[in-house]
């Protein structure tokens, strides 16, 4: 465990301390709080433009950091040597790289978060300000919280985390990260509303499961493929899922107050099993296989 | 196999493929080598005469493609048989985020130590390798020496009965040098086993109880280095320089 805990560190903090990550990160904030702010007030259901940005960002950015973290994280392990020093020690191939796999799911798992607990706010900022503009018909003034929230989110975590490498030397890419599920935390956390947070999680699962495969498609390939090759086949497998973005569409259920069915989620996610467990074993056959030089 | 032999190969030969399969070099061939439990045992070679596939073989890196490795009696690629061994890789091979003290406490992770004995550990060698002013800053902005220090005391946090260095004086002033050579020695008085290669001759010299010379992925020689009743350079360029000096005098005509 004391093992794999380091391998699950150290890809943590290797990932999140990626500017890419960083930047589709404050990206998909950005998006998921602007953008309901132009129209979320003209569409009759007032939340539904929020709640379509904030899935739209967590599908899109969420395949763009599970992509890119994983392929990045295990080649650089493969061409720079860590792997070999690592696995001069006594770690399993298969333990090394299962864990690895886990540090890449966690950090993606962060972003997922991060994107769930802002669409959370957005959304609730959405509902609350459709109320208020249907009663006074006051639409402009409605722009103004969200714009300060998109603002806070996105650029505050940025301002506290270079002010605290300036004077601690605390790391800026992973401490922005950390900045941003904690200021979206706390703004989920004021006004919370159990029944909306019961409705809009669920989707946000369904949303967000379908990254995992691709990260573990990315671990696999990587591991055995450079990093272009593996791109390509980790494309391919992406491809494949195109049907999973039901899963997205199921958001409409959400319309008028509806909820995605609990049951529909798990059996959703149980289907989902399988295309993660498999290329994992691929993965694991593949670092078994070849020599780590 | 004899009792005291911490590594142990044996009709050992690797040849490397391309995508087609086809052989594309034999980088070790026929290797025989016995490493005793307590011994500094020097491997010695010119560039591509197969010391680091000898090496990567060892720790379970690379599979041979006919012969046996056996490492505490086991199986290379088995767990249990790396426990006990710290390994100093050529280049030094480091997470170029993490700080010295984060990269020490990531090997004390792999080999299963408890965080308050890798604590304590990661500070005493952190002071060791006179590094303890840059601990936290991250290793990816250190100098080749510094980065070779903190790979030292990676290699070292387990305390491995067995501790293989590749090429450990690469890149460190004349000082540090000696300290290493100073360490491995206290190393080996202490009972530790210390596989090493160097390209340094006289390094090897000072602190090797025995060497293998390899030249083309075979044993030329192989004995104690009292024995060889000259100096090991001479010794070394009488068994492989000879090649070398006719390629280059026939360029130079």
């Amino acid at each position: 465990m004391r093992r794999g805990r380091a391998i699950v560190c150290a890809t943590v903090l290797e990932i999140l301390g990626e500017p890419l990550v960083l930047l589709v990160t404050v990206a998909s904030v950005a998006i998921a709080a602007l953008a309901p702010a132009m129209h979320y007030h003209q569409f009759g259901d007032p939340s539904r433009m929020a709640r379509d940005a904030g899935l739209s960002a967590l599908l899109l950015g969420g395949a763009a950091t599970a992509f890119s973290g994983t392929v990045r994280t295990f080649r650089r392990e493969m061409e720079t040597g860590t792997a070999q020093a690592a696995l001069a020690h006594s770690v399993s191939r298969t333990a090394f790289f299962l864990w690895k796999f886990a540090g890449c799911a966690v950090s993606y798992s962060l972003f997922a978060a991060i994107m769930s607990l802002v669409s959370l706010i957005v959304v609730r900022g959405a509902e609350i300000g459709g109320a208020i503009a249907a009663e006074k018909g006051d639409v402009a003034r409605l722009w103004g919280p969200s714009l300060a929230f998109a603002v806070a989110v996105a650029v505050v975590p940025l301002v506290a985390s270079a002010a605290l490498n300036r004077f601690a030397r605390f790391r800026f890419v992973l401490v922005a990260n950390v900045i941003s599920l904690v200021v979206a935390a706390i703004g989920a956390m004021y006004d919370f509303d159990p029944a909306l947070a019961g409705r809009l999680v669920p989707a946000f699962m369904l949303a967000a499961s379908p990254a995992l495969v691709i990260v573990a498609a990315a671990a696999a390939f990587a591991v055995r493929f450079k990093a272009n090759a593996a791109s390509s086949l980790v494309a391919i497998v992406a491809a494949c899922m195109l049907p999973l973005l039901g899963n997205y569409c199921l958001s409409d259920a959400l319309a008028d107050g509806g909820r995605v069915p609990w049951m529909y989620i798990v059996a959703a996610l149980a289907a989902l099993l399988p295309a993660i467990v498999a290329p994992l074993a691929v993965g694991v056959a593949f670092i078994n296989g070849q020599d780590v030089q | 196999m004899n009792d005291d032999a911490v590594i142990a190969l044996t009709g050992v030969k690797k040849t490397f493929r391309d995508f087609w399969l086809r052989p594309t070099v034999n980088a070790v061939d026929g290797l025989d080598l016995t490493v005793r439990r307590g011994e500094v045992f020097g491997l010695l070679g010119p560039n591509g005469s197969g010391k680091s596939t000898t090496i990567k073989m060892i720790l379970g890196l690379l599979a041979p493609t006919s012969g046996n490795v056996s490492l505490f009696g086991m199986s290379p690629r088995s767990v249990a048989s790396r426990a006990k061994l710290g390994y100093l890789p050529e280049l030094s091979y480091l997470h170029p985020f993490l700080t010295a003290r984060e990269t020490i406490m990531y090997y004390a992770g792999l080999c299963g130590l408890e965080r308050s004995v890798a604590k304590t550990r990661t500070r005493e060698l952190l002071e060791m390798v006179k590094m303890q002013d840059v601990s936290n800053r991250a290793v990816g902005g250190f100098s080749k020496g510094m980065a070779r220090r903190v790979a030292l005391a990676s290699a070292l946090v387990g305390k491995p009965e067995l501790l293989v260095l590749d090429e450990p004086t690469s890149g460190l002033d004349p000082v540090s040098t000696k300290e290493v050579k100073t360490l491995v020695k206290a190393l080996a008085r202490n009972g530790m086993t210390v596989l090493i290669t160097s390209h340094l001759l006289a390094d090897a010299e000072d602190i090797c109880d025995r060497v293998m010379i390899l030249n083309h992925g075979k044993s030329v020689a192989e004995g104690r280095v009292s024995d060889l009743g000259e100096s090991l350079e001479d010794f070394f360029l009488a068994k492989v320089g000879d090649v070398d000096d006719f390629v280059l005098a026939d360029f130079l005509s």
